[in-house]
């Protein structure tokens, strides 16, 4: 199936650009997801993703909504991946 | 009541909500928690809009390279005026119809009731969530609305927290792992994101629009995007 991702804020400027599609194997979890993302772009492995506890530092949203880790995708969604921003 | 000199003041805004929606932001009290690169345009916006009485709370003072941002820090108040002093200052000479008080110190689970005692709104402009979340437990506890505001370079965040309506911020963000030390960001950045902030507290409080509830807007100025995620 295919889903499209988008990259918010830091995130955007580490893989240097806003989305992309990317096929995927049927009714993979968005952690699944994350896990793909990780081997595609090395740089959110190793700059911004957390290592190996629950993807902590990463918010999600499928189609618009907000979800958790273990959302199952569905073919043709849009799932957007951006950081919590602390600064003020 | 509102004075002819008031009603002059704010006349182009009582066009939008009318002259009971300035009786209210003048019968508000709004606590600024943080007076820094996002306290700076919340606070100097809701005492040109008439909010009654402005609760500054900040424990710093002002050192040069936080003068790219936190425009009501000048440079005669670099270390030397804590921030809650130093924005009290330019804003009660800007808006003498208003009160603003200060606490100049750091929010604690000790402390926080008593500081933040009776206001009707608390505007997250922190630099920290360990602080947050301690600002999001009291507005559960206590069932007063919390402005969540956040930046970083470009980017930013708001959600409008309404105890028993929408999620807490601990439930938006369980569990954030704190980037320590400097951060960067382009004052505009602020300004922004600041702004939106301030809106939320005058729709709030005048009922004006729909506040961010249950919504999470991201914002990029860098790219151009304003998203808005929902929560629900």
């Amino acid at each position: 199936m295919k889903v499209t991702v988008r990259y918010f804020a830091r995130y955007r400027s580490l893989v240097g650009k806003s989305e992309e599609e990317l096929e995927v194997p049927d009714g993979i979890t968005v952690r699944e997801l994350i896990e793909i993302l990780k081997e595609r772009h090395p740089v959110l492995k190793n700059e911004v993703f957390a290592e190996e506890d629950d993807l902590a530092d990463v918010n999600v949203s499928r189609n618009g909504r907000y979800v958790r880790f273990d959302e199952v995708l569905r073919d043709g969604d849009i799932v957007a991946i951006f950081p919590p921003v602390s600064g003020g | 009541m509102l004075s002819d000199r008031e009603l002059e003041r704010y006349d182009r805004q009582i066009m939008v909500f009318g002259v009971e929606g300035q009786e209210k932001l003048k019968q508000a009290r709004v606590a600024v928690v943080g007076v820094g690169g996002l306290g700076s345009p919340v606070a100097y916006y809701l005492a040109a809009a008439g909010v009654g009485t402005l609760l500054l709370i900040d424990e710093q003072e002002p050192e040069l390279s936080n003068l790219n941002r936190q425009i009501l820090h000048w440079e005669e108040d670099v270390g030397r005026n804590p921030k809650p002093l130093s924005a009290k200052w330019k804003l009660e000479r800007f808006n003498s119809d208003i009160k603003i008080e200060t606490f100049v110190g750091r929010l604690t689970r000790d402390n926080i009731g008593e500081v933040l005692n009776g206001v009707d709104v608390i505007v997250d402009c922190l630099d920290n969530f360990e602080t947050r979340f301690l600002l999001d437990e009291y507005s559960q506890k206590k069932g007063i609305p919390l402005v969540h505001g956040a930046v970083e370079g470009t980017f930013g965040q708001v959600t409008t927290i309404l105890p028993g309506k929408t999620k807490s911020l601990r439930e938006i963000f369980p569990s954030v792992r704190e980037k320590k030390g400097k951060f960067p960001i382009i004052g505009a950045t602020a300004g922004v994101v600041g702004s939106i902030q301030a809106m939320e507290v005058i729709k709030l409080l005048t009922g004006l629009g729909e506040p961010l509830l249950n919504k999470l807007l991201l914002v990029d100025l860098a790219y151009n995007t304003f998203d808005v995620v929902e929560l629900r």
